[in-house]
């Protein structure tokens, strides 16, 4: 069993760095925070969050309920030109129908030092903007007057929310340092949240109970203005995440998306209790969020309708031998039949029905319709809630934590996984938008498990060539290449639509600019086979020819000559979507009055725990080399802590593919000068 | 009432059945199929021009999708503002039967914001409408009409819309109110289409059926050079309420001067003697201008705002002044009101922006260009400034506005002329450097790389990046060094003379292979030039080369002791029509080194397709010769 180092464990221990006193208040920014040229920690900052206060609270309004008040302080110092961007601000408002955020109170100044003057400037109208967005969204925008290279920067504006139920993460790293950071949230006891934290850096939560007062309606009149009020005392939980000196967020390659490693904290609300009224719960456990999808009229209600495709399953039924094909032939139906409108999501957008008979739909329309028709066949289908690689990993129990459905059958024993949404998918072969992690399998009666979606079968490329090399370098003869599952999944949405002399265009590029003729392929369009591709080929100067001698690397233009993998460290997982090999197999008949000189060693690299490996095989025959090429990677996602090994491997495989062959001329005697080669 | 309803429905049925037959998908014709991705059937605009402020657009453009590439087509928008109104607008979608699928109506669009990716604000509009197809081929009709009051942008007519797409039927209208409001065309690249023209009292037509679709090729010319299409002007029009009256490029730049850029160059007297203190003592107008460009490059930063005649009027240079921020238009328009202020004369200039180089027509003179700079006359020549550079040193402009025709607008007029070149030899890089090789194949060494013109572009930003960002540049640089590790770097920029130069320390382990006695590495290590370009079966279009350069190379390598050449690569030269490459190897027994020359000398130039085999041969064998190996074997 491979273990999985769970990336998202908290390894950074906060540095605390020597901050002399720094006064924080509003409109307070100093001569020295203006004077400093770089960040103390992080030279390469182009800017600096040097304090920031987000304090979330509640207030009450008679007659309305709760809101949510959130005040922002930021102070942000410029470093550079590349810094000038965090002075445009821009803050996202949510609406729906009548209820809306709205951001109001913002002041914000510029400070600049002149003349050995501090001199600050006030943000005016000009340089606030809101933009609709969408239906759901508006922005406010603000940017900042007068920016240099030095500038300290300030504002603050408060934001009102009817939302209560849906409080913002509280995001507690940017991508550039914070130096300082007051983060609060005041929860009145009427409310239950449980705060989820994730990222990379150590959060030190400190508790308090504050207290309150609120006025309530006792009495109404009939037109329901308020008679009489009583005063009502209640406590408060606050909590504050103060914390000083957090790294700046930086980006790595091979990565599914930066924001599953930012740090931040999600308050999710559990329930509402109101004095003398009943605890109304709001989702908190996953049972309770998968409940809450499976209950909703987009979900659960969606599988249980079925007449709208009765008589196209009872015709599949027929036609089927058993579950297995029962299963395959209700897969390629609704794999036909419907195309997806590219928009994600759980929920159904026309609704199944609707769907069907249009061909068309959104995520949940076709998988929840390829699930109902499963299931009514008599299959044991479940749908599975999954989170696309670009929306992260769900790590709490949140429902927008999801964005996506499949289906899935059990069958002998196994999960087989569903997506009709790709017009090249199998059974157990998602889009590899849907490979992220884990998702979560809701049986009927609302009981749920937990799925591994990372593929485990490994893809493969493989390649035959037959390859007559002649005395002056060039190259000629036929290449034979299949390309399996995710390779060919590839392949297929690639080249799909790609008319055949494009696509040999394409090809001859890739290949060094070979001239390729007899191409031809099988499986192109056969989904769950191997695809096969043959062609001949020459192309020309693919060894050097150097006194007398002929030097070349056996893979020739295959050869991997750069290693993918630069950085001296690494601190995320690396993800390559999904387990692949690539084997080659070439035959190379040497020109006629060469021999081997020199050829390269054997090896055989194995990573550790079975991650992955290179293996390198040169074997000389009468005038012919044999060789052979196996590079693995057995595991969809390798944690980092294998980085320095993995970048070691790949090191190794670039240095033993570019390794060359040496040739010498048989002198007339029949032997060469060098005594190595041979069995 | 009853008979109305009949007949109405009578109507409806016939053109149902009309289009049923019309849009069939079933049999194209191969001409126009071949190379598409989509068959426009009919692409039609009829425009009805009644005033120089109100015109009327109507639009049909029915596009039979063959494949997925095609999709493009099944996204539909419009744009408008407060100008610009959508008067109708629906699609409909058709199988390949010809039988209607779905109708969309004005309602069901999208309404967004027309964000355009750089601007913080903008108040342009879009309508957007996404169909999604289910199957191949499928036919969808786009029909609309506008209404507006700007007539300053013309609506333009390509005969095609892009490549990989083919039409069957192009039909473009004009009809206008009098004499007066006859607009002026210019036909661009007619010749490869077969157009029939009609130019009678009140109306132009312009029809063509049947135009075979194109392919882009690399190093090709510009869509817009290859494309037939014709260039469309009112001499009167409104540009967002703005009437104008313009015969040439000259009253264009006297209306420009009188409405966009009337009162925006104003600044308050404390400006004003702010910028006269910074060139107190400086008696030279260059030399003032370098003081102010500089000052405006370091006080102020580019943000983009367009509301209303925005996209065309800049901000006011008080404003500007105030707030330390504008758009290109608003930040030159500063910078001339600065220099104004210090008794420089400066030109606000009109261009087209881009990697691409693309003119103003000098003989038709329409609104056009997507950016503004400066021109400062100087001793007969004209500096050219991009103020919303806060990098750029002056007079240095890169490949953002080189060489092309531009409007200037002058006190007099407004005045086509060309922005400063840089060609061949003036895009040049020189790498020295000194290496030495280990017998475990590592190498240790240094290089120098000095830069000008485009190539100067190209690199000075460095100086401003991050350490990160400095070594994932050569760790990209120079991806054909495995393992390197860069060391101690600097950087020198000399903003004066436009020279940038970097020194870089470094080391790679396994550079080269060791093969039993022999260690086989390749000669040219900083400046390995790999670009073969893309190979065509069957190449259609010419090719130009927009620049060129001039790279030249001097490496110095210390050999491991003990180590002999066994095999050298002899001095070569490759003399083309396309440029000139020579290298040369020098041997110094006396050191135990190699001296290796390199020169690579690529031709700006526009060559027809018959040549680009012969051009990328020469490539070929400029790559190959870059990978050329030396062989030493053990004494």
């Amino acid at each position: 069993m491979i273990k999985f180092q769970n990336p998202l464990l908290v390894i950074i221990i906060l540095i605390t760095s020597a901050v002399s006193a720094q006064d924080f208040k509003f409109g307070k920014v100093s001569k020295e925070e203006l004077q400093e040229e770089v960040h103390p920690i992080d030279s390469s900052a182009a800017a600096a969050v040097l304090y920031r206060k987000r304090s979330v609270h509640f207030k009450y309004v008679l007659n309305q309920g709760f809101n949510v008040h959130i005040n922002v302080h930021e102070r942000v110092k410029i470093y550079n030109q590349s810094g000038f961007k965090h002075a445009t601000v821009i803050e996202s408002l949510y609406k729906n129908g009548g209820d809306k955020e709205n951001l109001s109170e913002l002041k914000a100044f510029t400070y600049n030092l002149e003349g050995g003057a501090i001199k600050k400037q006030k943000l005016d109208k000009s340089g606030v903007f809101t933009t609709e967005a969408s239906k759901n969204r508006s922005e406010k925008k603000f940017t900042l007057p007068n920016i240099k290279v030095g500038s300290v920067i300030e504002y603050q504006y408060k934001i009102v929310s009817p939302f209560f139920y849906s409080i913002d993460e509280l995001v507690l790293q940017y991508d550039i340092p914070i130096n300082s950071q007051k983060i609060s949230i005041a929860v009145p006891e009427y409310f239950s949240f449980k705060p989820n934290v994730k990222g990379y850096l150590a959060v030190d939560p400190k508790y308090k109970t504050e207290f309150g007062t609120l006025k309530v309606a006792t009495g109404k009149s009939l037109s329901g203005g308020v008679t009489s009020t009583k005063e009502l005392r209640y406590s408060i939980n606050v909590t504050n995440y103060d914390s000083k000196s957090i790294p700046a967020l930086k980006e790595e390659s091979h990565v599914n998306t930066m924001e599953n490693y930012r740090s931040a904290v999600k308050y999710e609300l559990k329930y509402t209790q109101y004095p003398e009224s009943i605890r109304k719960d709001y989702t908190t456990t996953w049972e309770d969020v998968i409940k809450k999808i499976y209950d909703s009229k987009y979900f659960g209600d969606q599988l249980k309708i079925s007449k709208y495709y009765k008589d196209d399953l009872e015709a599949l039924v027929g036609a089927s031998n058993g579950n297995k094909e029962l299963m395959s032939a209700i897969f390629s139906f609704v794999q036909k039949r419907m195309t997806w409108n590219s928009i994600n999501g759980y929920s159904t957008d026309k609704g199944v029905k609707e769907a069907y008979k249009e061909k068309s739909g959104n995520i949940a329309d076709i998988n929840l319709m390829l699930t109902s028709m499963l299931q009514k066949a008599g299959l044991d289908a479940n749908p599975i809630l999954v989170s696309t690689r670009n929306n992260g990993v769900p790590l709490f129990p949140t429902r927008e934590g999801f964005n996506y459905v499949v289906a899935s059958v059990q069958m002998d024993g196994e999960t087989v996984l569903l997506d009709a949404s790709n017009k090249y998918t199998k059974p157990n072969l998602l889009p590899t938008r849907a490979l992220n992690w884990y998702g979560k399998l809701i049986k009927k009666d609302g009981a749920f498990s937990t799925v591994n979606l990372l593929p485990k079968k490994v893809s493969k490329e493989n390649y035959s060539m037959s390859i007559s090399l002649s005395e002056n370098g060039d190259i000629e003869g036929k290449c034979r290449t299949t390309y399996s599952d995710y390779d060919a999944y590839m392949f297929r949405n690639n080249n799909a639509s790609t008319e055949e002399e494009d696509y040999l265009e394409k090809l001859e590029n890739k290949n060094a600019g070979m001239e390729i003729s007899e191409y031809a392929v099988k499986n192109k369009m056969t989904i769950g086979k191997p695809i096969m591709e043959s062609f001949a080929f020459n192309l020309e100067s693919q060894a050097d020819v150097i006194g007398g001698k002929i030097y070349f690397s056996p893979l020739f233009h295959m050869a991997l000559t750069e290693n993918p993998f630069k950085l001296e460290e690494r601190q995320y997982p690396i993800d390559f979507t999904y387990p692949r090999q690539e084997r080659y197999v070439m035959n190379i008949v040497l020109p006629e009055g060469y021999e081997v000189a020199s050829k390269p060693e054997d090896v055989n690299m194995v990573l550790a725990d079975n991650l992955g490996g290179f293996k390198y095989k040169i074997v000389e025959n009468d005038k012919s080399l044999q060789v052979m090429v196996d590079f693995k990677i057995n595991q969809a996602v390798i944690s980092s802590l294998y980085y320095a090994d993995l970048k070691e491997l790949f090191k190794n495989a670039v240095e033993k593919q570019t390794e060359k062959v040496v040739l010498s001329k048989i002198t007339s005697d029949g032997t060469s000068e060098s005594s190595e080669g041979g069995r | 009432m009853r008979l109305l309803f009949l007949l109405i429905s009578l109507f409806l049925c016939f053109t149902g059945i009309a289009q049923e037959t019309e849009y069939q998908s079933l049999i194209l014709d191969k001409s126009l199929t071949d190379n598409a991705n989509a068959v426009v059937r009919l692409d039609e605009m009829k425009i009805n021009l009644l005033a120089t402020n109100k015109m009327l657009y109507e639009v049909r453009q029915v596009v039979t999708v063959l494949n997925k590439e095609g999709n493009s087509y099944a996204t539909n928008r419009v744009a408008y503002d407060n100008e610009r109104k959508i008067k109708s607008l629906d699609v409909f979608v058709y199988d390949k039967f010809g039988k209607e699928l779905d109708h969309i109506k004005k309602k069901d669009f999208k309404d967004v914001s027309a964000a355009d990716g750089f601007s913080l604000y903008t108040d342009d509009r879009l309508l957007v409408n996404r169909y999604t197809p289910t199957s191949y081929p499928y036919t969808i009709s786009f029909n609309y009409t506008v209404e507006t009051s700007d007539t300053g942008f013309f609506p333009p007519w390509y005969f095609l819309s892009n490549y990989k797409v083919s039409v069957e039927k192009s039909y473009y209208s004009i009809s206008y109110a009098n004499e007066q409001l006859k607009p002026e065309i210019k036909e661009l690249n007619l010749a490869s289409i077969e157009v029939s023209k009609k130019d009678e009292a009140g109306k132009i037509v312009y029809e063509a059926e049947n135009i075979q679709a194109i392919k882009s090729e690399s190093l090709g010319p510009a869509f817009r050079d290859v494309v037939p299409r014709l260039r469309v002007r009112l001499k009167k029009f409104n540009l967002k309420g703005e009437e104008a009256q313009v015969n040439d490029w000259k009253d264009m730049g006297v209306w420009m001067k009188n409405t966009l850029l009337k009162n925006r160059a104003i600044l308050d007297d404390a400006t004003i003697a702010k910028a006269k203190n910074l060139v107190a003592g400086v008696d030279d107008d260059l030399e003032k201008a370098k003081i102010i460009y500089k000052y405006v490059q370091d006080n102020t930063r580019y943000i983009s705002v367009q509301i209303g005649i925005g996209g065309w009027k800049p901000i006011s240079a008080i404003d500007v002044d105030r707030v330390k921020y504008g758009d290109c238009k608003g930040l030159s328009n500063y910078t001339y009101a600065l220099l104004k202020a210090v008794g420089v004369q400066s030109y606000y200039t009109v261009i087209h922006a881009g990697n691409r180089q693309v003119d103003f027509d000098p003989d038709f003179a329409a609104l056009q260009g997507n950016h503004a700079i400066l021109a400062i006359p100087y001793n007969d020549t004209y500096y050219w400034i991009d103020c919303t550079s806060q990098v750029n040193p002056f007079g240095f402009v890169g490949n953002f506005t080189d060489n092309r025709k531009a409007l200037v607008v002058k006190p007099e007029g407004g005045e086509i002329i060309k922005t400063v070149a840089y060609i061949n030899e003036d895009n040049y890089q020189f790498t020295k450097a000194l290496y030495s090789l280990n017998p475990s194949g590592s190498i240790t060494g240094n290089a120098n790389i000095t830069t000008k013109g485009i190539q100067y572009d190209n690199r000075f930003k460095l100086e401003r990046n991050t350490e990160d960002d400095v070594l994932k540049h050569y760790k990209s640089y120079w991806s054909n060094i495995n393992n390197l590790k860069v060391g101690n770097y600097s950087f020198e920029n000399d903003r004066d003379n436009v020279v940038f130069t970097e020194t870089v320390d470094l080391s790679a382990t396994n550079y080269a292979s060791i093969s039993g006695n022999r260690i086989l590495f390749t000669v040219n290590t900083f400046n390995n030039n790999g670009y073969v370009p893309h190979r065509y079966r069957n190449r259609k279009l010419p090719f130009e080369i927009q620049r060129g350069f001039l790279d030249e190379d001097e490496f110095t390598i210390q050999l491991p002791d003990g180590y002999e050449i066994e095999a050298m690569p002899t001095e070569k030269t490759i003399d083309t029509d396309f440029g000139t490459y020579k290298v040369s190897f020098e041997k110094n027994s006396q050191t135990n080194s190699v001296v290796y020359k390199r020169k690579l000398l690529i031709k700006k130039g526009v060559y027809p397709k018959e040549k680009y085999a012969a051009y990328r041969d020469f490539r070929k064998q400029t790559a190959r010769a870059d990978d050329a190996q030396v062989v030493l074997v053990k004494k």
